[in-house]
C-alpha cells in the first residue's frame, strides 16, 4: 500500500487536475463546441448528429488503444534508465556510428524534452555531427513510443508499419547528408561553457 | 478488438511480466501513467471531436483533390506544406491526420503530412532545439533533413505500386 501513497497526496492530485482540465484544454473544449456549432448550422441537424456518434464510436475505439499504449510508455519510461540510452550515442565511425544513435533515438522514452536533454548529452559528450542528427531524426521519424502511442490508435497497424518501412532508411541518410555539409557547428551548452573559462 | 489493441496488449503483458521479474516499485510506473493520461486523454478526447465535424465541414472533393490517389506528386508538395505549418503536438497533428485519412487522403501523403510535422515542428524548435542545441545545430539540422518528407511520401508511393499494404483503419 506504501507504492500507491501518492494517489492520497492532495498536493499531487491538484496538479493532476491543472495539467487536465487546464491552460489548453479550454482551447480544445471550445474549439471542439465551436467546431460542432458550425457544423450543426451549415449542415443540419442529421449530419451533426451522425458526425458526434461517429466520433464517439472512434474514440471509443481509440481510447482502449491509447491507455494501454500508455501503461506500456510509462513502463518504459521507469525501466529503461536514459543515461544507458545517451550512453550509446556518438563516437563510432562510418555507418555503424549513425546506425546505433538512430537506433538510440528510436527507444528513447518520453517527449521532446527528454529527446532533446540527450541530445544536448551527446553534443556535449563530443558526439559527432551525423550521430547527433541521426539520433533525433530517427526520434522524430521512428520513436517507437510515439508510433505505439500516436500512430497505432489513431491511424492503425497497418499504416504505422507502412510508415515505419518507409522512414527506416532516413535517420541515417540525414546522418550522412549531415557529415557532408560544410556548416561550422558550434553546440550552444558549449559556448557557455568556452566563455566562462 | 482488433490487431493494433492486440499487439499493444501483448506488448504490456511483456513489459509487466519483465517488471514484476525485477521486482520493480509499480508506484512510479502507475503515476506516471496517470499522469500522462491526464494530460493527454482530456484533450484528445475533444481534438477528436472537434476533427469529426471539420471532415464534414471541409467538402470531401477538396481534401481527396489535393491529397488523394488522384494528386499524385503533387499530394507529397501539399501534405508537407501543411506539415511544415502545424505549430503543435501529436494530438493535433493527428487529429488533423484523422481528418484527411477520412477524407481520402492516400496513405503516401499522409505519410510525408506526419513526416514534415514531426521533423519541422516549429514549437519543438522554439521550445527545445533552440534554448538547448542552439541556432548553429538547427540550421545543420534542417539542412540535413528538409527532403525528408518528401523521400517518405516517395517510398510510400513505390511500395503502393507493389502492394496495397498500409492503408488507414479507422475503425474497426
Amino acid at each position: 500500500m506504501g507504492h500507491f501513497g501518492f494517489l492520497k497526496d492532495p498536493l499531487w492530485l491538484k496538479t493532476l487536475f491543472k495539467e487536465a482540465f487546464g491552460g489548453g484544454f479550454f482551447g480544445f473544449l471550445i474549439f471542439a463546441v465551436a467546431m460542432g456549432g458550425i457544423c450543426y448550422w451549415l449542415r443540419g441537424y442529421d449530419i451533426f448528429y451522425h458526425a458526434l456518434i461517429d466520433d464517439l464510436v472512434l474514440i471509443s475505439k481509440t481510447l482502449p488503444r491509447v491507455m494501454v499504449a500508455m501503461s506500456v510508455a510509462a513502463l518504459v519510461w521507469v525501466m529503461l534508465p536514459r543515461k544507458y540510452v545517451s550512453n550509446l550515442g556518438g563516437r563510432q565511425v562510418g555507418i555503424s556510428g549513425l546506425i546505433i544513435a538512430a537506433l538510440a533515438g528510436a527507444i528513447t522514452p518520453g517527449g521532446p524534452s527528454s529527446a532533446y536533454a540527450l541530445l544536448a548529452m551527446l553534443g556535449l559528450s563530443g558526439a559527432e555531427r551525423g550521430a547527433m542528427v541521426s539520433y533525433i531524426t530517427a526520434w522524430a521519424l521512428l520513436g517507437v513510443q510515439r508510433i505505439l502511442l500516436w500512430d497505432v490508435p489513431f491511424l492503425g497497424v497497418e499504416f504505422a508499419l507502412l510508415r515505419i518501412l518507409c522512414c527506416l532508411p532516413l535517420p541515417i541518410i540525414a546522418g550522412l547528408v549531415a557529415r557532408r555539409l560544410p556548416f561550422k557547428l558550434v553546440i550552444k551548452a558549449q559556448k557557455k561553457n568556452e566563455v566562462s573559462d | 478488438m482488433n490487431i493494433g489493441l492486440i499487439i499493444l496488449s501483448v506488448l504490456l503483458i511483456i513489459l509487466v511480466v519483465l517488471a514484476v521479474s525485477r521486482s520493480e516499485n509499480p508506484g512510479p510506473i502507475v503515476q506516471r501513467a496517470i499522469e500522462q493520461f491526464s494530460k493527454l486523454v482530456p484533450r484528445m478526447f475533444f481534438a477528436l471531436i472537434a476533427a469529426g465535424f471539420i471532415a464534414q465541414l471541409i467538402p470531401q472533393e477538396l481534401i481527396a483533390q489535393f491529397l488523394g490517389k488522384s494528386a499524385g506528386l503533387q499530394a507529397l508538395v501539399v501534405a508537407a506544406a501543411v506539415g511544415l505549418v502545424v505549430p503543435a503536438g501529436p494530438v493535433i497533428a493527428f487529429a488533423i491526420a484523422v481528418v484527411f485519412a477520412k477524407g481520402g487522403a492516400s496513405s503516401a501523403a499522409l505519410i510525408t503530412f506526419i513526416s514534415s510535422w514531426t521533423i519541422f515542428a516549429t514549437h519543438r524548435i522554439l521550445i527545445y532545439e533552440l534554448p538547448l542545441l542552439g541556432a548553429s545545430f538547427l540550421r545543420l539540422r534542417v539542412a540535413s533533413v528538409f527532403f525528408i518528407p518528401f523521400v517518405a511520401g516517395l517510398l510510400a508511393l513505390g511500395i503502393g505500386f507493389l502492394t496495397k499494404f498500409g492503408s488507414v483503419i479507422l475503425s474497426q
